[in-house]
This record gives C-alpha cells, structure tokens and sequence, in this order.
C-alpha cells in the first residue's frame, strides 16, 4: 500500500469517526432533558448563603424546589417559570441573570476581553516585510 | 497573661517587618556582599514572632483560655482536639495569624537562598525588603483591627459579648466557650486544606516581591524571571493542592454531592490560580525566546493583587458565602491595601517599564510561543470572566442598581467551552516546535491520539451516550492524555534505541533529564485525568429520592440500598441521629454507611452529614434528608468515577515537585535526551 493511500484512508477514518460524533451529537442526549435541574440551578435560594435551591439542603430550598417541579409539571415555559419566582423574591433570585441594560457589562465582558486579547496578539507579530522597521 | 504573651510576639514581628524593609532596601541599593548579616536578626525576629503568636494562640486554644474573645467566641471545651487546633485559623482573626506564620515562612526560605549567595544580590534583597512591607502590613493588623488577643471584658450567655485591646485590663473569663462553627467541624479536611490553600495564596506575595525589586533596580534579563517563576511554582503547587481538598471537603461535608459551587470565595482561590498558571506558561516564552517581558511582570502583579482581593471578599463580609465571616473593620483597611499595591506596583511598572521591556516580536502564530500566547489568551479571559461575575453583583448594587444574582449557569456556560479549548491546547501545544511549526508535524504527532479520541466518542454514540458536552469532554480528555503518552513513548523509544536500554528506563531517563518539561507533562496528564472525572461524574450521574422504613430496599444505579435501623448517640460536643444503612450489589453486601444529621452544643441547627460508599467505578453518595421513628428519606447520587477528579487535582499540583525535586541524570547520557529533546 502506497504512503499516498494509507494517508486517504487515513482521511477517510477521521473523517468517519467525526461524522459518527457530530450526527450523534445533533439527534441529542437521550436522557430525559431534566428540566427541573437545569431550572432549579438557575434560582437562587433565598435564605441559603448565595447557593441555588438544588444545591442547598435547607427547608425553604426544598419547599421551592418542589413548587418548582409542580410549575415545571403544569407545563409552563422557562420564562413563566422565572416570571412567577421573581415576581415573589425580586429579580435578584435568578442566578442566570438576563440581558438587560443593567447586566450589559456583565454580558459583553467576555466579548471584550476576547477581541483585545486577539488585538494584542496579533499587533506583535512580524509585521510583513513593507511596513516594518518604520517605527523605532 | 495570653493577651500580653500574644501582643508582645506579634510586636517582635512587627518591629522586625519594619527593619526588614528599611536594612533591605538599603542592601538593595548598596548592593553590598554581605547583605544576608545585616538581615538576620530582622529575619529571626519576624519569623520567630510570627511562630510565637501562633503557638500562643493554639496552646491558649488548647487550655480552653476562654478569657481571649476569639478563643470563647471560636472554641468549646468540648471540641475535639483536632478541631481546636484547627480553631487556630478556623475565623477571622486567627487565619490572619496563619497568614502572618505562613507568610514568615517564606520570607525566611528566601533569606536562606539570598544569604547562601557569595555575590551581591541586590535583587534578593529588595525583595526580603518588599517582603518586609507585605509582613508589616498584616502583623499591623493584628495589633489593631484584627487582633487575636483581644481580651474578654462582656459575657455573652454563651462565649464572650464584647472584647478589649488593652491586654492589660482586667478580664472575664466565659465558664464555656462558643465552639467552630458547625460546619467547620464536621470533617478532618478542615484542617488540612486552609493550611495547604494559605501556602498557595500566600506564596504568591514571594514573586510579586521579586517582580518589584527586579522593577525597582530597573535589571532587565532573566535572573529575576528565573527566581521568580521557580517561587511562583512552589506556591501554584501548593494553590492546586488547596483548591483540590477544598473541593473534596465541600463535597464530604455540603450533602449535596458538589465541589465546586462559583462560591465567590472558591473564586477568590481560582481567579489568582488562572492567572498564576499563565504565568507559569508565559515565563518560559521569556526564558525561550525573550517575548512578554512587559506581560509577565502585569501577571506577576496581578496574581498577588488578586490574592489581596480574594482576602478582602473573604474577610470583609461583603459576599454572602460559606466563608464569609461577621461583619468586622478589617474590609476598609484591606481595600485600602489593595488600592494601595495596585497603585504603586503599576507606577512603577509604567515609570520603570522602558528599562526591563525589549520584546523581539512573533515569528508567526504558528509556533510553540504561539499556543502560549493563545493559553495565555484563554486563561486571562477566564479569569476575567469570573472575576467580573463575582464582583458584578456587588458593583451594580453599590452603585443603586438592581439586585442581580450571578451564579453556576452564568459561570458554566462561560467556564465549559474555555475549558475545552484550554485542553485542546494543552494537547497540541507541547508537541509545537518554537518560532515556526510545520503543520505536518504537528499533524504527525497529533493525529493518531485525534483519532483514538474520536473512535471512543463514536463508540460512546453507539452505546447511545449523546450528550453534547459529554461528547467534547471524552475527546479533549482522551486527546490530552494520549498526545501526552505517544510524546513520551516515541522519545523513550528514541533513547531506548540509542543507549540500548529497555523503553520503561528510557522512558524514566526521558522524564528526569528536562524536569521542566515534564514536570508539566505530568501535570497536564493529572489535568486529564480530573477532566475524565469531571466528565463521568457530572453527565452519567444518576439522581434519586427514596424514602425507607426499617428492613427495606430500595435500587439505585445497580446498588441495593436496605435501611436497617435509625441509629442515635451522644457524643461531647454533639448529638448525632443518623440511619444504619447497609449497601449491596449482586447479593452481597459490600459497605455499611451512616448518614447522618449532627446537632452541635452549639448550635440549634442541625447540620448533615452525607455518607459516601467509595469505589474504582464510582461515588454512592447517600445524604440524609429526614428521619423520624418510621421512616427515613435519603438523597441517593451515584457519581461514576468521580475519585478521577481529586487524583487528577493532585496530580496536576503535586507534579511541582518533580521540577523541583527529581536530579537530572549524569551530563554525558542527558546529551542523548537533549538531542531528543531538540528534535521536539
């Protein structure tokens, strides 16, 4: 078998195996979405110091926890789930906290940090032959 | 009598820290031979100060002197012994003594180096001397806003109502103390991880000296980098050490089967440890290639800044937290000193910048220095990512805005895919040749591992396994560790080859003779291993509630779960009500556990205690959630292989001491490795 062979099949096998990943991927986790869970982690309980409900053994957490599952079992969305437990306990009780002019800094942060950082590096590479040398 | 002892040891201390500082300095400008002779009573003192005030501390401890505030606020006669011990540093004022001890320790491992010097060694003196001013700092502390002997001059009906300065006022002593807080004395842990975390976090004020006297000198070059890097890796080592115990303590202790919440103390520990870790990346850039001079002081700074601030978080009350203590004078005078280093370490960086900065510039990104540059990217934005969650809920409402909470979905959702490309670029960058790589190599020596990474993910698909996250996690786990192994088998075989010697022997001659090296290979195999934890244990955790009455079984992932009896004792300082529980599998019976719900002298509170069934396949984790005289109700976790995260933890800390420790084999051999070492 020729170098130029083994290194197609070589492509092909790759190729392959990241298909087989990337489609399992797409039709999903076959484990029941538990939407309590990922809800539960998200709201913060109230008497607890600075844990959200699911991770607190606390009474008040184990109450809410359980409204929580009944709202979840009555169908309602994420939002109306969130709408109905701040409306009780403020805003402050989400731990996910949304996009609003309040939290803008918060959410572009990261943005910001990654496209300077890319600025940073890139502005001290070589600069091409044309250009460089120019400033001392 | 304990006040008077305690003030006057940490006076010693004090007075030492400020001629210290003054008789470094003047060395430093000097630049004289002997430097070590004028240092070393200043150095004794501190350092026998410091260790004088913590042995007075613990013995009072230990003598149940409830006279001293902190001591009839903080301990009982009752606790155990190891847990008075730990009482030492288990509150406010006394973690600032275990800072005050751990902080001297360094200063005197640093005088030992710069007095070993037959040279002048204006750079170790200057930095004995910034030293000087850090250890001032905090002993000052001790004798004003938090001073661990204060003296009892108000009952409380239990533990002390109000406390004196003045050692020498006549005092009250409580009949009975107040003893720890619950928490705190429910696992042996707790005496284990302050200590090891303080060496870390404390370690970091030894680089940041060095980093100020190299600036102060204005001596560009690598001696400092050097020495700064070997401390900074003494210290990392310690950090990870810390964070590591500290996780397993929360998740033996907190009942609910984490170890890692995005507390904004466990931040506190982790922001330093990010920045402390690109450091350690980005000086080998500078001792390679002689880049990032400018950068790696900025590191330096920031990483000791950011342990002054994680101090501030913790000990001000300003975060509502499992660590936080009582509202208490010590957050002003912290922040201040915060404002106060940021303000002249980044002077004089800025004024002092032009003498030690002269980068040569980038090759091309495509290069060894260029996935350091892209670590150093994505370990800066993480720890700015998480310092700004942390904080941000404290500015808005600061500044009159909203209460806003920001927790594990927020910090998650940043964390998860930072950390896969952290691996991802831990896996290719070790095996990318300096200044410029031909991607055919990198190709070579990668894709046999991409491919081993994406059969296991595939066959993780065909045993329907299909989370997304779980998915990335398996390959970039399964990537790192196997680049990791084939690098070091094809330079083992390489020398094996040459030497005609066996592959496990070459393979050890490899490893000892560039320790720099691998000592991180080391610690990025220990990474993978606790991002297979991770992985495991997070998305194949199996969750359930049962609810028993005596002689029942219940199933959960595989395991026979019977309750045999509710089980109930008293001990001196507690009372402990639990239930017998007896785990099975296949038939036989293989642990017998005890969750149970401590209630403290102490405390009306009642605290649980989760009880873990430990094996190779995994966590059974079992936390009491209510008991009565029929039944009982358990929260049932299984974390498959979650043991990975803590042995990996270790590993990536404790892989320091491989750099430091392990000789390199006789000159004529290592050429053999070294050739070896060039080809990579």
């Amino acid at each position: 078998m020729s170098a130029s062979t083994r290194q197609i099949i070589g492509w092909v096998v790759t190729i392959g195996l990241a298909a087989v990943v990337v489609v399992g991927m797409i039709m999903g986790d076959t484990r029941d979405d538990d939407r309590v869970a990922s809800l539960g982690a998200a709201i913060k309980c109230p008497v607890c110091q600075g844990e959200a409900i699911v991770d607190s053994p606390s009474e008040t957490a184990q109450a809410m926890l359980e409204v929580l599952e009944e709202k979840v079992a009555e169908g309602l969305t994420d939002d109306q789930v969130f709408a109905y437990f701040t409306d009780r306990y403020g805003d402050g009780i989400r731990l996910d906290p949304r996009f609003s002019p309040q939290t803008l800094l918060l959410w572009l942060t990261p943005v910001i940090a990654v496209a300077g950082g890319v600025w940073m590096i890139l502005s001290r590479r070589r600069q091409p032959e044309l250009v460089s040398e120019e400033a001392p | 009598m304990t006040a008077i002892v305690g003030l006057i040891a940490v006076l010693v201390a004090f007075v030492s820290s400020a001629v210290l500082a003054v008789r470094g300095f003047i060395g430093m400008r000097k630049g004289s031979a002997n430097v070590g002779r004028s240092l070393k009573w200043p150095v004794y003192g501190v350092v026998g100060g410091a260790l004088a005030a913590m042995s007075v501390l613990e013995i009072a401890i230990l003598l149940d002197d409830f006279s001293i505030e902190y001591i009839a606020n903080n301990s009982a006669s009752t606790t155990p012994t190891l847990f008075k011990v730990a009482a030492g540093w288990a509150a406010l004022e006394g973690s600032i003594v275990l800072w005050g001890l751990v902080l001297a320790i360094f200063v005197y491992t640093v005088y030992l180096q710069v007095a070993r010097r037959q040279e002048p060694d204006p750079l170790g003196a200057g930095a004995l001397a910034v030293l000087g001013l850090i250890t001032l700092f905090f002993f000052g502390l001790m004798l004003t806003v938090s001073n661990p002997f204060r003296v009892c001059v108000e009952l409380a009906s239990v533990g002390c109502f109000e406390g004196s300065n003045n050692p020498f006022i006549s005092s009250v002593a409580a009949f009975e103390g107040r003893g720890p807080n619950a928490l705190l004395q429910n696992h042996f842990l707790m005496a284990v991880h302050p200590p090891m975390l303080y060496f870390g976090y404390v370690g970091m004020a030894v680089p940041y000296s060095f980093a100020m006297a190299a600036l102060m000198l204005g001596t560009s070059g690598s001696q400092w980098l050097q020495r700064t890097r070997a401390w900074t890796l003494v210290a990392w080592g310690f950090l990870t050490v810390g964070i590591v115990l500290g996780g397993l303590w929360s998740y033996e202790v907190l009942g609910w089967g984490g170890y890692w919440a995005w507390d904004p103390v466990e931040n506190a520990s982790f922001i330093p440890w990010l920045i402390a870790t690109a450091f350690l990346h980005s000086a080998v850039v500078q001792q390679r290639r002689g880049m990032l001079q400018a950068w790696n002081f900025v590191l330096v700074i920031s990483t000791f800044a950011l342990t002054i601030l994680g101090t501030f978080l913790t000990r001000s009350g300003v975060i509502a937290s499992v660590h936080s203590f009582t509202q208490s004078p010590i957050g002003p005078v912290l922040l201040w000193f915060l404002m106060l280093v940021l303000v002249a370490s980044f002077g004089l960086f800025a004024t002092k910048i032009h003498l030690v900065a002269s980068s040569p510039r980038l090759d091309s990104l495509a290069s060894r220095e260029g996935v350091f540059l892209l670590n150093n990217l994505l370990l800066t934005v993480f720890a700015i990512v998480v310092l700004v969650g942390t904080l941000y809920p404290m500015f808005l409402e600061a500044f009159g805005g909203a209460e806003v909470g920001v927790g594990r979905p927020f910090f998650d959702r940043m964390a998860i895919p930072l950390s896969f490309a952290l691996l991802l670029a831990t896996g290719v960058g070790p095996v990318t040749p300096w200044r410029s790589a031909k991607a055919s190599v990198v190709w070579e020596r990668t894709r046999t591992p991409l491919r081993l990474a994406l059969a296991a993910a595939a066959l993780a698909v065909v045993l329907s396994y299909r989370n997304p996250f779980f998915l990335l996690g398996l390959i970039s786990a399964t990537f790192l560790m196997l680049v990791i192994l084939r690098n070091l088998y094809y330079s083992a075989k390489k020398v094996a080859d040459k030497r005609e010697t066996n592959l496990p022997a070459a393979a050890l001659h490899v490893m000892r003779s560039d320790t720099g090296y691998w000592g991180g290979q080391i610690s990025h195999f220990g990474v993978a291993l606790l991002a297979f934890g991770m992985v495991f244990s997070s998305n194949l955790s199996v969750e359930d509630e049962i609810t028993l009455t005596p002689g029942d079984t219940a199933t959960v992932a595989g395991y026979d779960i019977t309750y045999v009896e509710q089980i109930s004792r008293t001990e001196p300082h507690r009372f402990v009500t639990g239930a017998a529980i007896e785990v099975s599998r296949d038939g036989r019976v293989v642990s017998y556990q005890e969750p149970r719900l401590n209630t403290y002298n102490t405390s009306s509170q009642a605290v649980a205690t989760p009880a873990v069934y430990e094996s190779v396949r995994g966590d059974l984790y079992l936390a009491l959630r209510s008991i009565n005289s029929q039944t009982v109700v358990l929260g049932v976790l299984w974390f498959p292989f979650i043991w990975l995260i803590w042995v990996g933890g270790l590993l990536a800390g404790l892989a320091v001491l491989w750099s430091r420790l392990v000789r390199k084999p006789a000159r004529d051999s290592a050429r053999v490795a070294q050739a070896v070492a060039d080809e990579r």
